[in-house]
Order: structure tokens, then C-alpha cells, then sequence
């Protein structure tokens, strides 16, 4: 059987099992391993892609209720080796640690300072909740992200 | 999806219901509120958060698991999973005298929603919660629940309150419902039979709450033990009256 949708703005088709989660065939099928695999739960948000705009965590999505539909993952985010205003003020504030939780935490913090371009500290601690840090590196990469609020 | 992770075989098969449009129509008409059973939380978040009598429900939906899965977790998966004590919007929808449209080959049933907790694990699997329906009045409601983290976790305890006041502030209508608590949310009706007639206070709200809450039987889980379940409720109680006082 096979699949067709719209990854990173181009059109893919995939030949896994309709219930093969998401995050599967982006690392597996189409080598996109920035969205990680670490709880299936959908508790870490190690996972967490855009489907149609909005932040999912693509361990519990289901590939056969993404046919047709927009998958944007953290690769999308530097376009043509131009970091995102995220990333860059990410960079500059040294936030990454291991890295396993960090693609997940773009995802989710680019589509909240969509729609929260000056967000307090308190939201954009409210918004990372499903995000967990093994490094536990939390404080420092909130005070990034309120860097960048106050920017805008 | 999750079978493989617990050693688990995979259900047989799996029907995805997603694409079917009617099942993602939340329509807000002049006596009711009608929500496709495939209604994201965001989207029930987003929808009803100015609707003062659903604030409940808005907040439940607003409040639980984090973004990432409030986009994906839909109104009629909270119903339906029965194994799944800590849903949120299943008290909301108590306290809010909500009701279901199950659909299936020989036509449509509704009921409401204390029903169908009680019915929804022997209900066939050639049917299908198709919308939920919720009642437009004149009440205020909040949705109070306690996780141990702040947020982004299962609350250990639930108590959604729904109350119409008399233009005194004298309570004419209550409705209490308990989730998390027990494995099934349900209805507080002794609480709700003594608020009723008096005058919304929060203290002699939360002596009422520990005079009744022996009347539960909490249940023992990793994250917290049945005595503390039911020891939380009176505070819970007492946060909800004080929402509810500050809404009024």
C-alpha cells in the first residue's frame, strides 16, 4: 500500500503500514532524524512535528490519517542554511545541551511565538509543558525564548 | 499504536474515523452546543473559551496533557477510553448535563453521559459516538484539577462544579462531578443537594466536601494513592467555589 503526502513542502509517498506512527517514516522511510523517539507516550515531545501548522507529537499519529496533509519538521526550520530567529537566539545563548529534546522544543516554541510573538515568561513556560529535558537545561533555554519575545 | 512499547498484540484492525467532516464540526447554536466526537481539545479550547456557562469545559480542554497532544486528542477519544480514569473533559461534560448521539446500523440513540460511563464498555463495536451535545443555560462552570507537576501531567484529582445562582447569589442548580478519583468520573449528587439553597461560601462548601468525601474509594496509582485522591477533594471543592464566586 502506499501513501501519498506533503513533507517539508514536497510531495512524498510512503510505502509503511497505515499504522506505522509518524515519526517512524520520517526517521526511518525518508531519513528525517531530527524529530527523536524517546517515550511513544506522547509525554516527552522529543517527537513533536507540525501537521497542518500546528505542533503534534508524531509518536501518536497515526501515518494512515496523514494522507494529504502538510508535515513540517525541525529540518524545515533553517531554510536554505539561514537559521530561524529561534534558532539563532537559541544559538547565541549556548541552550543546546545532548540535543535530544531540542528539535521537539523548536517545534513547539516556532508555532507558539506564531501566534505569542510577546509572550511572558510564564507562557512560554506554560506552552514547553509537554517538553521534557533530561539535562534538565529548562531554565536556560526559557530564558532564550524570552530574549526573543522581548525582541518583537 | 502503543501495543509493540507494552508487549502488547496489536488490536486486529483500526478504523480511522478522522476524515469524516461532520465528526469535526463544533457548532455553537442558541440552545445547545453540538461537538463532532473527532473535535480536537484545541479546538474545543479554542471555541467555547468566551462562552462564560461552558468555561468548564474550555478549561478542561485547555488544561490537559500539553499542547502537542491537545491537538491531536479528540473529545470522543476522552470519552471512550474506558482504562483512562484521569480524563478531563469526561467531569467537565458531567457537570455540564451533557449528552452523546451514538450512531450505528440501526439508527441513532442518545444518552446522556453518566449513562454511557456506565453502558460505554459493553456498547458494540458496530457503533459510534457521533457528537456530544451540550445544553445552553444560565449556569457559571469551572473545571479545577490538581496535577502534580503544574501542568503538562494527569491530575490526581478533578472536581468540576456547575452552579446557576438566583439574582440573591442563593444557588437554584448544582452539579459536582469527581474524575480521577475513582476508575470512573461521576457526579457528586450529596455535595450537590446541600449547596443548593444557600449561598455560595466557600468554607462551609469545603465542610460539607469532607463531611461527604468518605463516600469515595480512591484509586492506588504510581503517582499517587487512593487516600491522597480523596484527602485533596475538600481543597479542590473549596478552589472551585472560590472560581465559581469570582466569575459571578
Amino acid at each position: 500500500m502506499s501513501l501519498r503526502l506533503v513533507i517539508n513542502g514536497e510531495d512524498r509517498v510512503s510505502r509503511a503500514e497505515p499504522l506505522t506512527p509518524l515519526v517512524d517514516v520520517l526517521r526511518d522511510e525518508f531519513h528525517l532524524t531530527g524529530a527523536k523517539v524517546a517515550c511513544r507516550e506522547g509525554f516527552c515531545g522529543a517527537c513533536t512535528v507540525h501537521l497542518d501548522g500546528q505542533p503534534v507529537v508524531s509518536c501518536l499519529v497515526p501515518l494512515g490519517t496523514v494522507e494529504g496533509r502538510e508535515v513540517r519538521t525541525v529540518e524545515l526550520l533553517a531554510t536554505a542554511g539561514e537559521l530561524s530567529p529561534l534558532q539563532r537566539i537559541m544559538e547565541e545563548h549556548d541552550v543546546v545541551q545532548c540535543g535530544m529534546c531540542f528539535p521537539g522544543i523548536l517545534m513547539v516554541l516556532t508555532s507558539f511565538f506564531q501566534e505569542h510573538p510577546r509572550a511572558e515568561r510564564d507562557e512560554i513556560k506554560a506552552a514547553l509543558v509537554g517538553n521534557i529535558c533530561r539535562c534538565t537545561g529548562y531554565e536556560h533555554l526559557v530564558d532564550a525564548a524570552v530574549a526573543l519575545a522581548k525582541r518583537s | 499504536m502503543r501495543a509493540p512499547l507494552r508487549h502488547e498484540r496489536r488490536d486486529l484492525s483500526y478504523v480511522a474515523i478522522s476524515r469524516i467532516d461532520e465528526l469535526r464540526r463544533l457548532d455553537i447554536l442558541d440552545r445547545e452546543i453540538s461537538i463532532g466526537a473527532c473535535v480536537t481539545h484545541a479546538e474545543v479550547a479554542r471555541s467555547l473559551g468566551a462562552l462564560p456557562e461552558c468555561r468548564a469545559l474550555a478549561q478542561a480542554a485547555a488544561n490537559s496533557a500539553n499542547p502537542a497532544v491537545r491537538n491531536v486528542a479528540t473529545i470522543g477519544g476522552n470519552l471512550c477510553a474506558s482504562a483512562f480514569a484521569a480524563a478531563d473533559l469526561v467531569p467537565a461534560l458531567l457537570c455540564l448535563d451533557a449528552e452523546l448521539e451514538i450512531e450505528g446500523a440501526k439508527g441513532s440513540e442518545r444518552m446522556t453521559v453518566k449513562r454511557f460511563l456506565e453502558v460505554r464498555t459493553d456498547i458494540e463495536p458496530d457503533r459510534l459516538v457521533r457528537r456530544v451535545i451540550v445544553p445552553r443555560t444560565t449556569r457559571r462552570s469551572v473545571h479545577i484539577r490538581l496535577p502534580l507537576r503544574k501542568a503538562g501531567d494527569y491530575p490526581v484529582a478533578i472536581v468540576s462544579l456547575a452552579a446557576t445562582l438566583n439574582p440573591a447569589g442563593v444557588v437554584e442548580s448544582a452539579r459536582v462531578a469527581v474524575g480521577s478519583v475513582e476508575p470512573v468520573a461521576r457526579r457528586w449528587e450529596q455535595l450537590e443537594t446541600n449547596l443548593v439553597g444557600q449561598s455560595l461560601d466557600p468554607r462551609r462548601a469545603t465542610e460539607q466536601a469532607e463531611r461527604f468525601c468518605a463516600d469515595f474509594l480512591g484509586r492506588e496509582g504510581v503517582e499517587a494513592p487512593g487516600w491522597y485522591r480523596v484527602k485533596v477533594l475538600p481543597s479542590l471543592v473549596r478552589r472551585a467555589v472560590l472560581a465559581l464566586q469570582e466569575q459571578s
